[in-house]
């Protein structure tokens, strides 16, 4: 049997990557679209990490990047809910094809 | 002189009082931003209160920015560490030009909104927190050459940004405007990290001058060529959403639209450059990494990708430009515009038969400085329009000339430098463009040259309209009642946009001044890889 190698983590990375694009190109709703941009963003830990172990010992940067990141991801999930939040209150609705009053 | 720091396993022999003067611009900034959120607690939150602690934050950074560009253009620094390019913080003339453009721009807009705050504002320190983190990412954005601070100081830029556009909670139109400009910025932020990831990847570092060489190495070797190429275009994509580079500008005018007047007169001018600078700084680094004769090769097709994606940005810009009737989302098609002017000095010196790159990076800081004084005065004419009349509609603009002389006048200066017309500066910051681009003399440069004469001419068109509706037009309204420090404001802009064009051979000295030794010592040049390099995928796995 095969040993898990990079390559394993790569792809599962990659799938990851794409059903975060695909969520975010197919989702209507702001808070999906959101989901997808997390997916992308765990897709990256994933790679960041997976680096790290196979590319030789010793090797700190790319989960340095990896905390780095979910710090990110959640300061930005924290404005995006706010954003989100202030969006209903306004226009009753969190779909994207509703907010269209600025357009030309 | 380049100085590096924050070199993390050197600490004996580091000079880190030395360090933190260096960077103390940012630093003070910092601390502005702590005193703001002590300041409801001890002295309230009028608005004007908090409006002077935040211009006395900006001037001591200002001082010591000034300070700090003395000690880096007098030489006498050496360098911190055995490997320059490892460093996370770098401060070199670039940056500490750029800090002092944004930090005298940060004063305006400041004061700006200070002369458009009512007394009855209640979110002032909320505001300027929010201004003051932007303005941090900015400077971050241009003193870095590693990977993991790009990203760190285009989040700090961007998540501030989209908090000010949405700030007025009962604006449904910035409500929808900040959502958009967070999707959009969230999506591609997601993606450059991934590209990042990547790229750390490949090369097992994230200096950027070690990944270019990598990078490189694949491109000239067909080795990883296809994921060198994705990974590299992740990576533009995050940057280009910060220019509103096509095809990555569907944000910038609902984002500009819907948000106050100074948020978008900030936005407008620092978030672009600071992006556009960055961009240069990689591209100057990747340019420096090849020096092998089959890599040459790979940069035309780069040039060629920059200068197409300037092109398109450009024109597109001027176009939709065209049909607006709201003078704010004019403005902002006008600035994804002049992104695209200024991409095209990027082109110069991706190029790869160029001399002239320290042209077109001068041509580049000087256009970026001019274009802060015009779109500051033009955004505070509109601003002024705003306030009385409550619309930025064109029409709100009708006989201006004779109700508000004193921001007509001003307003027509700016709007002329903007299309690049002489006697103002706007002709020379192009004109030095123009200038690089045809000193290259080949295919890429000449067909930029006819794209920005051309796009120019159209740009006459639509900022002449608002010239006619202002001077030619009149519907008998009473005359404007504006704020007297507002009109100095924007009186001053369009004195210095004279002065500029009068001055134009000493900007160019200092400009010069201020971009030479980024060439001298670049960074890949004098970098030392790393002491164990990094195995290629395959090799490593177990």
């Amino acid at each position: 049997m095969e040993h898990i190698g990079l390559t394993h983590y790569l792809v599962v990375a990659a799938v990851l990557f794409c059903c975060g694009i695909f969520t975010m190109t197919t989702k209507r709703n702001a808070i999906g679209i959101l989901i997808g941009v997390e997916l992308v963003l765990n897709s990256t830990g994933i790679n960041l990490v997976a680096f790290d172990r196979y590319m030789g010992p010793g090797r700190l940067d790319g989960q340095v990047v990896a905390i780095f990141l979910i710090v990110l991801a959640a300061a930005e999930t924290a404005l995006a809910v706010g954003i989100c939040i202030n969006v209903y209150k306004n226009l009753s609705t969190v779909d994207v094809d509703a907010a269209s009053q600025l357009r030309g | 002189m380049t100085m590096w720091l924050a070199q993390s396993n050197a600490w004996a022999g580091i000079d880190v009082t030395r360090h933190l003067f260096l960077f103390s611009p940012m630093l003070t900034l910092v601390c502005t931003m702590l005193a703001v959120v002590a300041c409801p607690i001890i002295v309230g939150r009028s608005a004007k209160t908090i409006g002077a602690v935040v211009v006395m934050g900006i001037i001591a950074s200002f001082i010591l920015a000034v300070r700090v560009a003395g000690e880096v253009a007098g030489g006498g620094i050496s360098g911190l560490s055995t490997q320059p390019a490892s460093g996370m913080l770098l401060v070199d003339n670039l940056s500490i030009a750029f800090q002092l453009i944004l930090l005298i721009f940060m004063g305006g807009v400041t004061y700006l909104w200070w002369m458009g705050s009512s007394d009855s504002e209640e979110n002032a320190p909320e505001f300027f927190i929010l201004l003051l983190g932007s303005a941090v990412g900015m400077g971050l954005m241009v003193s870095t050459s590693n990977l993991l601070m790009i990203a760190l100081a285009i989040e700090t830029a961007s998540l501030p940004s989209y908090a000010m556009v949405g700030f007025d909670k009962r604006d449904r139109r910035g409500a929808e405007a900040s959502l958009k400009y967070l999707i959009f910025g969230a999506i591609s932020a997601a993606i450059m990290l991934y590209g990042i990831s990547l790229l750390y990847g490949l090369s097992g570092s994230l200096s950027v001058a070690i990944v270019a060489q990598h990078c490189i190495q694949s491109l000239a070797s067909g080795h990883n060529l296809v994921i060198t190429l994705v990974a590299l275009m992740c990576l533009l994509s995050g940057i280009a959403f910060k220019i509103s580079a096509f095809p990555f500008h569907f944000w910038c005018p609902d984002a500009f639209e819907g948000a106050k007047i100074e948020v978008t007169a900030w936005l407008s001018v620092a978030s672009k450059s600071a992006a556009l600078i960055l961009l240069a700084r990689l591209a100057m680094v990747f340019c420096a990494g090849v020096s092998a004769p089959e890599a040459i090769g790979m940069l035309s097709p780069l040039a060629w990708g920059i200068g197409i994606m300037a092109a398109i940005t450009c024109t597109l810009g001027n176009f939709a430009a065209y049909k607006q009737t709201s003078a704010k989302r004019l403005l902002a098609y006008s600035s994804i515009a002049h992104a695209g002017y200024m991409l095209m000095a990027i082109a110069v010196f991706v190029h790869p038969h160029s001399d002239h790159g320290q042209e077109g990076m001068s041509a580049l800081l000087t256009y970026i400085a001019i274009y802060m004084f015009m779109n500051l005065g033009a955004f505070g004419v509109v601003a002024m329009v705003v306030w009385d009349t409550g619309s930025d509609n064109l029409a709100s603009f009708t006989g201006l000339l004779r109700r508000a002389p004193l921001l007509a006048v001003p307003m027509i200066i700016c709007l002329m430098s903007l299309v690049g017309l002489p006697p103002f500066a706007g002709f020379i910051g192009k004109w030095w463009i123009l200038v690089a681009l045809g000193r290259l003399n080949d295919s890429l440069g000449w067909f930029l040259v006819i794209t920005a004469v051309v796009n120019t001419l159209i740009s006459l068109y639509y900022y002449m309209r608002i010239v006619v509706q202002m001077s030619l037009r009149d519907d008998g309204q009473p005359a404007l009642s504006f704020p007297l420090g507002g009109m100095a404001l924007v009186n001053i802009c369009a004195i210095a946009l004279f002065a500029m064009f009068g001055f134009a051979q000493p900007l160019k000295t200092t400009s010069e001044q201020f971009t030479r030794n980024i060439f001298d010592t670049t960074m890949a040049k004098t970098v030392v890889v790393d002491a164990a390099p990094a195995q290629p995928i395959e090799s490593v796995q177990r």
